[in-house]
């Protein structure tokens, strides 16, 4: 539902409730007189603790209690929380194994991002109100993308035994590694999916797309050797970096009286960025070469890549080969691990890492007892902390839509905040909604 | 080369020629293995895959196992799944009811018996008498499952005389081991250093002759004789089975039963890992359309919810009632259905019961051992297969507000063959198959009365005319009109249970001068529920009594309201020869059964027709299971004398 | 048989994580089929469209926690003629109705800086305890086969098949090694109701409830067994996961929650619980 009510010379627009985005949250945007436009994001989704649900479990049950802040992507979940347990207690980790859980990531990140380009921000583009009805006219543009979004949910399925929550992940490796036969299976969809990911890659790039520009801070891992998704250091585009041990040094959580979420923020109070576009700037070198060489093809600069909100879709598009470029190397290569999982041993102090879900970095923190019982818990989910940023890059572009029809203009305002992936659900503690009247 | 087909001694290094030899002719050798830390029964490609230098610790609820016991290749007992899994597999696509999306015509597509052959290495001596006692169940009766019939014939199977056992074993007290007598090709015994070789079959002899070896020495086969007795002795006689089937029979009101029911978690863990346990059910998957659907046949279980229910409610509803129904079916009615024990002392039940039930402590407190009595009982075999057949709804006569009488035109004359009483099984696309009384059956149509009690028989009933409906039959045992011959003959029928009464009617009435005196008492729930109503007028114009009484009243109604037992109470029945018929809910044939003899019909001479939760229809899938019968098969007309007093007990 | 007008469909959240209708657009070989057989008038995760509806079916994800969940989920009941409950969260309160044990207040306090400001019920529950529920897919998250099941029986007019047995039947008829039997480890297999598939045996780990107990769970005996080698807070906190307060597991849970999660200092030292 789209409605606006002018009020005392004031323009307010209200997006009821923002669709095809997981979970619940509306927009609210208000343009005083005198042409300052404010954006507020609130988050309605209920309060569901888990920060205080995970206190008094062991580490194994807090991944199986974690997955289930978002059934997008609780393969993101669940790695934060058994990197970060695996980094207090010490437990040395097979190579075959950690090839396995980035394997598993880049099967979520396959679904996730797929789901996103093709079911919720291609119709954005092409004028639909859903995926459903751009089938009608476009049949095989929504096909390709269910087909690649099978490919990373099946992927996901052979490694944790199910797409939606799965269930394989425990401290020290998996309750079962899959033999390497298990993955014949792929060989050929994977091929074919990259194939059709480098022509997504094109697609998106061919997208008529609204001028936008900004100069977003942007934030994610960096890691020596790897595309950033399960390890590495924090790292911005202005200079931070730093261990997820210290992350509390350099952001922090605040409550915003407009938000329903706690929002993320830098101690500087600047906005961030995280998600693809973060990535595929501050680790541009790292990408696979085949997403490197489809990314360089598209002739989108860098500098437009970064300052455009909208070529999100293109780093995303950029991102989904990159995982399945990844994936089908590793399938290629893989040899179970020796025993699917190492011993460890509890003990006391803070856990704290933080990966790469696909809509962007992930912190996790928590304080485990002698007894290796958490005792405390800290989740930082990446729509909270790209919050801030969204009601910046909001407040900027607005002023360009705001002459067109209203409908329209809230469209194009919707689109925006779909270009950030905001998964809503994930949102791990909320605050009650107050609107506040213009006076 | 052992040239003669005598003991043949195979030493361990040679064993790959004899997984060779099985292999000949595309056969997939299975064997034991173990996968992630367990044993499972699956491919062996080499010697190294079979589980050398393994053993395992049994208990009840506990299995654990352990390797570098030396170079023993079968020194595990019984892994937690039995060889049930290759010829009677947990799914098993059974056929397709497609309907055409063109014109709405039905088809039913059976599928074929399964073609792979296989060969089975390290057969125990229970298990061999497990796949005996199926080859009765599945393969001995009237019907035929071909698709067990056909992997069947096809699997060679080479048998392992077990040289240790396990603490759940008791195959020396129910008479199936440890040592091999029959059912083999091959049989092997594991000493030292090799196998001792002996042949069970033709197949098993041209096998042996081809093995590389020598024969075996006479100490060889003392080793072997002794091996095998330490086994049985190790074993010893765990379970007293003289007069068991008697002695739990007489114990269905054993406190004891409520005891195990406390412990029990009703999880189906024995049934499944049962190798004789064969009840199962249908499952179907259709397109979104429901123009194509696939009917699987699924291993199911008597402890399972809905394993007894009808519409009306569950005959087994507590665990006490299902554990008791598997025990005594086990252990007792089995042997009255087919003429042999149902269990083979595996002990699978007794190591995988997550709880640690134990049967055989359990059969010891229930059944504690008494004097022998023996009831030996064969079923005739016979083979007719039992397929849907396509008929076409020629009308639909409304009854009541929910029930109608539907006219079949089948292509198939035999589906109008039946007796009165027999039923049929009926498939539509995208349901499962569910019974239906024939209410009469004519030169060229027979008709079905049904009420719409569920989605299946709501779908019936929205059948346009014209449309097609599968219908396998008719099935079961009918009444036994003949005996009415020269006596006087009741009718009793509650609600919907008068329309398997109809063909009655109808016979009794086109030859009534064979007869003496119809009677006909007729209860209703209201005036407005009755059945053929225009026909109960004519058949008292025809001579018959026709009594009728619903239990509330309605409009127009002057005739009695009350039950149906008080059409009866106070009648003289005993002074002629009298045969009564009774179908309706089960409380009023009990009732009525009962006014019924206080009025002087002799049990024997007195038939009711019983409803029970029914899949298959023919006596496979085990569902309508009632003590020593199956209703679809041995009913669901029984005199009284034959159900004694299962009829009237509770959970059974 | 079939319907001719494809039946109006809506698909909504309460409290939950979005697992549950994912699995709709997880049917990635059906979902256009489904699309053209179903009008799908409401589903903000999938579509801009929006319907208050009546609708013919209603999916139903999540719990109700909030008061303004509680009145909405009556609302909608009114404007539905079969409303489906999909998933724990919807069928059970899922791992969030944990809290309805706790001290709400402290929770809230425990992560929220100005918990004044948060509106929230003290329980999470499932609908059933609200409304009227005519069917419901059982799952942590539900089985896409089942979801289908569901659709294809809706279409043919069949009740859907959806087995109430236990864990144990699926994971026997699939081959599986028994993880409690052989590996001695804590499964709820045998008082869990089937539906996944029996997924956590096949990767070696003992099931956790995500189905909810079965029909007549003898949770009592399983316990006890269990309670051989675990302590009683072990075995208590098994219970206490995504469907822990069904009612068959409601009792253990209870006892899990009061152990695991005593009620914190009110004065929270700074930095641990943000």
């Amino acid at each position: 539902m789209h409605t606006g009510t002018p009020q005392d010379g004031d323009l307010h627009f209200e997006v009821g409730q923002l669709t095809r985005v997981e979970g619940e949250g509306s927009l609210d945007l208000r343009v005083a007189a005198d042409g300052t436009v404010a954006a507020q994001l609130r988050i309605f989704e209920a309060p569901r603790y888990f920060e205080r649900l995970v206190v008094g479990r062991t580490p194994d049950e807090v991944i199986d209690i974690v997955a289930r802040i978002c059934g997008i992507c609780p393969v993101a979940y669940q790695m934060s929380a058994v990197h970060a347990f695996e980094h207090l207690l010490e437990v040395e980790i097979d190579p075959a194994v950690r090839l396995l859980r980035r394997l598993l990531y880049c099967g979520e990140w396959i679904e996730s991002h797929a789901l996103h380009i093709f079911l919720l921000h291609a119709p954005d583009f092409l004028g639909y109100p859903s995926a459903l009805e751009m089938a009608h006219d476009h049949l095989e543009l929504v096909s390709r993308g269910l087909s690649m979004k099978k490919l990373g949910n099946r992927i996901v399925a052979i490694v944790g035994a199910r797409a939606i929550h799965p269930l394989s992940v425990r401290v020290g490796g998996f309750s079962r590694a899959p033999r390497a036969q298990e993955f014949d299976e792929l060989y050929s969809p994977l091929e074919t999916a990259i194939t059709e990911a480098e022509a997504t890659v094109k697609w998106a790039a061919s997208l008529d797309t609204p001028p936008s520009d900004r100069e977003p801070r942007l934030v994610s891992l960096r890691h020596p050797g790897e595309y950033p998704m399960s390890d590495g250091r924090i790292v911005s585009s202005d200079g931070i970096d730093l261990s997820p041990d210290d992350w509390r040094s350099a952001f922090h959580e605040v409550q915003v009286p407009w938000s329903h979420a706690l929002q993320a923020s830098a101690a500087d109070g600047v906005p961030y960025l995280l998600g693809p576009t973060a990535r595929v700037a501050l680790a541009a070198d790292q990408l696979h070469p085949r997403a490197a060489a489809a990314l360089k093809a598209t002739r989108i600069s860098p500098e437009a890549l970064r300052r455009n909100v909208f070529h999100s879709i293109v780093a995303r598009a950029v991102e989904l080969l990159h995982a399945l470029a990844e994936a089908a190397d590793i399938v290629a290569s893989y040899a179970p691990p020796a025993r699917p999982a190492s011993a460890w041993k509890p003990k006391a102090g803070v856990a704290a890492w933080a990966t790469e879900a696909p809509r962007g970095l992930l912190f996790h923190r928590y304080k485990l007892d002698a007894k290796g019982i958490v005792r405390g818990a800290q989740i930082v989910p990446p729509t909270s902390q790209n919050q801030a940023a969204i009601e910046h890059d909001l407040a900027l572009f607005a002023p360009a839509v705001l002459h067109l029809p209203h409908d329209e203009a809230t469209r194009r305002m919707e689109q925006l905040i779909r270009s950030y992936d905001p998964c809503i659900s994930c949102a791990t503690h909320f605050l009650q909604l107050k609107i506040e009247h213009d006076r | 080369m052992v040239t003669a087909a005598g003991t043949a001694f195979l030493p361990r290094a040679r064993l790959d020629a004899l997984l060779d030899l099985l292999r000949e002719g595309g056969r997939t050798v299975i064997g034991p293995t173990v996968r992630d830390g367990m044993v499972v029964l699956d491919e062996i490609a080499t010697v190294a895959d079979l589980p050398v230098g393994w053993r395992d610790v049994q208990a009840p609820g506990r299995y654990r196992l352990s390797d570098g016991h030396g170079d023993r290749v079968f020194d595990i007992v019984n892994g937690q799944m039995s060889w049930k899994q290759f010829i009677f597999p947990p799914r098993q696509k059974v056929g397709e009811m497609n309907r055409s999306a063109a014109d709405g015509s039905v088809s039913f597509q059976p599928s074929a018996p399964d073609p792979s052959r296989l060969a089975f290495i390290g057969v125990r001596a229970c298990e061999l008498a497990a796949l005996g006692i199926h080859d009765r169940v599945l393969a001995g009766g009237t019907f035929v499952d071909e698709d067990y019939r056909a992997r069947r014939d096809a699997a060679l199977v080479v048998a392992v005389q077990c040289t240790r056992s396990a603490s759940g074993c008791f195959c020396t007290s129910m008479g199936t081991g440890p040592e091999v007598r029959s059912g083999h090709d091959l049989v092997l015994t594991e000493l030292d250093d090799g196998f001792v070789v002996n042949a069970g079959s033709s197949a098993g002899e041209r096998l042996l002759a081809r093995l590389p070896g020598r024969l075996a020495t006479p100490g060889e086969e003392a080793s072997v004789s002794a091996a095998v007795a330490a086994t049985r002795a190790a074993i010893g006689d765990p379970v007293a089975t003289n007069g068991l089937r008697d002695r739990l029979m007489d114990q269905l009101d054993s406190p004891r039963w409520a005891q195990v029911a406390d412990r029990c978690l009703a999880c189906t863990n024995c049934t499944m890992v049962c190798p004789t346990c064969f009840c199962t059910s249908t499952s179907i998957s259709s397109d979104l359309d429901g123009t194509v659907n696939v009917t699987e046949r699924v291993w199911d279980s008597c402890f399972n919810p809905g394993f007894a229910k009808v519409a009306g409610g569950d005959f087994r509803p507590r665990r006490e009632d299902r554990y008791r129904q598997w025990l005594t079916h086990k252990f007792a009615t089995w042997v009255d259905q087919f003429g042999t024990s149902g269990c083979v002392g595996c002990g699978r039940c007794v190591t995988w019961c997550p709880v640690g039930i134990d049967v055989r402590e359990e059969l010891a407190a229930i059944a504690p051992p008494a004097l022998p009595v023996e009831r030996p009982f064969i079923r005739p075999a016979a083979a007719t297969p039992g397929r849907f057949e396509i008929t076409t709804l020629r009308a639909s006569h409304p009854e009541t507000s929910d029930t109608a009488t539907l006219t079949l035109v089948p292509s198939e004359p035999a589906l109008l063959a039946g007796l009165p009483g027999q039923f049929v099984m009926v498939d539509l696309p995208g349901f499962p198959a569910f019974p239906i009384s024939v209410s009469r059956y004519a030169t060229d149509h027979l008709l079905l009365t049904v009420r719409g009690a569920g989605p299946a028989t709501a779908a019936l009933l929205n059948t346009p005319i014209g449309g097609q409906i599968g219908l396998r039959g008719p099935l079961g045992t009918g009444w036994p009109v003949d005996r009415a011959l020269g006596r006087d003959v009741v009718i009793v029928a509650g609600g919907i249970g008068l329309a398997p009464l109809r063909p009655v009617v109808d016979t009794l009435l086109a030859e009534q001068g064979r007869f003496g005196k119809i009677l006909l008492a007729y209860g209703a729930r209201t005036p407005a529920d009755r059945l053929f109503t225009s026909e109960l007028t004519a058949w008292a114009e025809r001579g018959m009594e026709v009594l009728q009484i619903v239990d509330r009243s309605g409009p127009g109604w002057a005739g009695h309201v009350g039950v149906v037992t008080n059409l009866l109470d106070q009648r003289d029945l005993g002074s002629r020869p009298t045969i009564a018929f009774v179908c309706g809910p089960e409380r009023m044939m009990q009732a009525t059964t009962s006014v019924l003899r206080d009025a002087g019909v002799s049990r024997e001479r007195l038939f009711v027709s019983l409803e029970r939760h029914m899949q298959c229809g023919i006596g496979l899938c085990g569902h309508c299971q009632m003590g020593p019968f199956f209703v679809c098969r041995d009913g669901p007309v029984f005199a009284l004398t034959e159900l004694g007093d299962l009829f009237t007990r509770e959970g059974i | 048989m079939v319907a001719t007008r494809p039946p109006r469909v809506g698909v909504v959240k309460l409290a939950s994580c979005d697992g549950c209708q994912l699995t709709l657009l997880d049917l990635e070989d059906e979902l256009i089929a489904i699309g053209q057989r179903f009008d799908l008038v409401e589903f903000p995760e999938a579509t801009s469209r929006r319907s208050m509806g009546p609708y013919d079916v209603l999916l139903v994800e999540g719990s109700v926690s909030t008061p303004e969940q509680a009145e909405q989920i009556v609302d909608l009941r009114a404007r539905t003629k079969l409303l489906v409950t999909i998933g724990a969260c919807a069928t059970a309160g899922g791992i969030q109705a944990l809290r309805n044990w706790s001290d709400e207040p402290e929770w809230r306090a425990s992560v929220y800086p100005r918990p004044e400001e948060i509106a929230s019920l003290a329980t999470s529950t499932p609908v059933a305890e609200h409304v009227t529920v005519d069917a419901e897919l059982r799952g942590c998250p539900i089985d896409p086969h089942q979801l289908l099941e569901l659709l294809t029986a809706l279409r043919v007019g069949r009740r859907p098949q959806l087995p109430d047995e236990a864990v144990c039947a699926e994971c026997k008829r699939l081959g599986r090694i028994c993880v409690l039997v052989a590996g001695g480890t804590a499964c709820l297999g045998p008082v869990t109701q089937v539906g996944c598939g029996a997924l956590c045996p096949a990767y070696l780990r003992g099931c956790y409830a995500c189905f909810g107990p079965r029909d007549a769970a003898n949770t009592i005996s399983l316990a006890g067994w269990l309670g051989q080698d675990r302590t009683a807070v072990e075995v208590d906190r098994l219970f206490a996961g995504f469907t822990g307060y069904a009612p068959a597991f409601r009792e253990a849970s209870r006892r899990a929650v009061e152990v695991m999660q005593p009620p914190a200092r009110r004065r929270r030292s700074k930095g641990e619980t943000t």
